[in-house]
């Protein structure tokens, strides 16, 4: 099977995804893209883009596998585990429910909301500098229209206070969660290292300097984003960055859930 | 070996994907009816099951599991029977993409004119006016009762319901298409992708004729009838007690025309 991995810088989705990939054991190229550039709209060789256009997660990495854009995080991440070493995923099937009971609340809570104060912070100064034209030129590759949307918003600036505040909740939660989950001494959120690890850390990495509150006393959080950025994998990932400070990079997420 | 209970309301969305998906691997579950509409699952019992109030929810033995799709591949992973999730890793990649769009984008908006034209009338006639506010005033978190009060009065926004239609218009279009491509939706073999599409997907030709039918979405006609045609299908069905699971029974069909918009509405059966 042919496959490239297109990442952006080693945050997010990006670094969860190059994480998985390091524990995986498998050798697959890899190509950074300017993600706020719209990079990934525009890659050559997709043969079927349908989960690339139409995936919840917004701009997150594209794994092309024989032609197929495969998209989602923890579903790459899963795809690579997988088809590799199998270390990242518990065989027990409760502990599996677990698991992925965990990343959905990363996913579907913190995800979008950690997307959305990001943007506010670095993607939106970004795209604001683009006129117009370029803006509009880069929009039209996005097939998606909500993810459109999401995109013209993060450009205006427009960011509603109560939306602020409910991201800034939802993101200190999620860092008491890791906190509270590691109360029991173990080393990893499911015990063992598993995919939980690396989504929650790459959500969480770029939090800490925009909101300092949320892991202010979180001591055994810190210790575990610690000991997740000390892993070789994540260390590889990391050597991949194009800019000194990767988790200041954001491009438009998942978007906050309709029905409140 | 520990019993197995499952939480559920009508053979329909949430709800209906852990049961199908029971019933297809052939394990023996009690099956526990919570009348949403009577409010049950706000009821002190069911709490102290499951707390967040959710539905549906499943016992085994100690343990217990919430989310629907999550439940589904518990019951796949723990389970004897035929596999719901094939060997191709990137087969099983294509049907978790399809479960969480279909989760997370495309179902809270059939969810939303659902419950506008269909489950907010029904819990409306039923029980009346009256005793759901009641109820309503009952449940704990004020952003619920919020919540709960749109979904029963119907109390969308233009721009919300516009939005929702919209992407059930696309919705049902990237569904026709994909399955032009393989037999069952996102791979060659039964999987729960196709459970839990059968359970978002069922009752379109009713609620949604001008856009689902046998002229424009013959791909997704000929899938509908295929899962209906499985005796798990059946026997799950069988389960409903009230006119929402009846709905299925269009598929007995073999031919549905294009019907107007609002022919779904008027017949008061989304």
């Amino acid at each position: 099977m042919s496959m490239i991995l297109y990442h952006g810088e080693p945050n997010g989705p990006s670094l969860a995804v190059l994480a998985a990939l390091g524990e995986s054991g498998l050798t697959v190229e890899c190509r950074h893209i300017d993600l706020v550039g719209g990079e990934r709209h525009r890659l050559p060789g997709v043969r079927e883009a349908l989960a690339r256009d139409m995936g919840v997660e917004g701009e997150g990495p594209v794994l092309l596998a024989d032609g197929e854009a495969m998209t989602e995080s923890v579903f790459i991440a899963q795809f690579l585990d997988e088809s590799g070493a199998g270390t990242l995923q518990p065989k027990d099937a409760y502990a599996h429910w677990q698991m992925l009971m965990w990343c959905r609340r990363i996913t579907e809570r913190c995800a979008p909301a950690a997307a959305f104060l990001g943007c506010k912070a670095t993607a939106h100064a970004a795209l604001a500098k683009l006129d117009q034209a370029a803006f509009d030129a880069l929009a039209q590759t996005i097939a998606s229209e909500d993810l459109r949307g999401r995109w013209a918003a993060v450009r205006a600036g427009d960011f509603p206070e109560a939306q602020t505040a409910d991201s800034v909740t939802k993101v200190s939660d999620a860092v008491a969660m890791v906190d509270d989950q590691l109360a029991d001494g173990r080393e990893w959120l499911m015990g063992d290292l598993t995919i939980a690890d690396f989504e929650t850390y790459g959500w969480l990495v770029g939090m800490a300097a925009l909101l300092p509150n949320a892991f202010a006393g979180k001591a055994r959080a810190a210790a575990w984003m610690e000991r997740v950025r000390a892993r070789p994998s994540v260390q590889a990932a990391l050597a991949r960055a194009a800019t000194p400070n990767p988790e200041a990079n954001w491009a438009p997420g998942p978007e906050i859930n309709r029905w409140g | 070996m520990a019993e197995v209970t499952l939480y559920h309301w009508e053979p329909n969305a949430n709800s209906g994907k852990p049961m199908l998906a029971l019933m297809e691997k052939g394990v023996k579950f009690s099956s526990h009816y919570i009348d949403m509409l009577n409010f049950d699952q706000h009821k002190p019992e069911y709490l102290a099951i499951n707390p967040q109030g959710t539905i549906p929810a499943m016992t085994h033995g100690s343990r217990v599991l919430v989310e629907s799709t999550a439940i589904m591949e518990y019951v796949n992973e723990e389970f004897d029977g035929p596999a719901l999730m094939p060997a191709d890793a990137q087969a099983r990649w294509r049907i978790r993409w399809w479960m969480k769009f279909m989760d997370q984008w495309l179902a809270p908006s059939f969810s939303m004119f659902g419950w506008k034209f269909f489950v907010g009338p029904n819990a409306l006639a039923a029980h009346g006016q009256d005793k759901i506010e009641e109820q309503i005033s009952r449940i704990p978190l004020p952003e619920r009762q919020l919540a709960w009060r749109k979904a029963v009065f119907g109390l969308f926004s233009e721009a919300e319901m516009a939005e929702s239609g919209r992407r059930i218009g696309v919705g049902i279009k990237m569904l026709e298409d994909e399955l032009g491509k393989r037999e069952w939706l996102a791979s060659d073999e039964y999987s729960l992708a196709d459970v839990n599409g059968f359970n978002l997907a069922y009752a379109m030709p009713l609620s949604q004729p001008h856009l689902a039918n046998d002229e424009l979405t013959p791909n997704i006609m000929r899938w509908l009838r295929a899962i209906y045609r499985r005796p798990a299908t059946r026997e799950c069905w069988k389960l409903g007690r009230t006119p929402m699971a009846s709905r299925v029974e269009i598929l007995e069909q073999d031919y549905i025309p294009p019907r107007d918009e609002s022919e779904g509405i008027a017949s008061g059966v989304r």
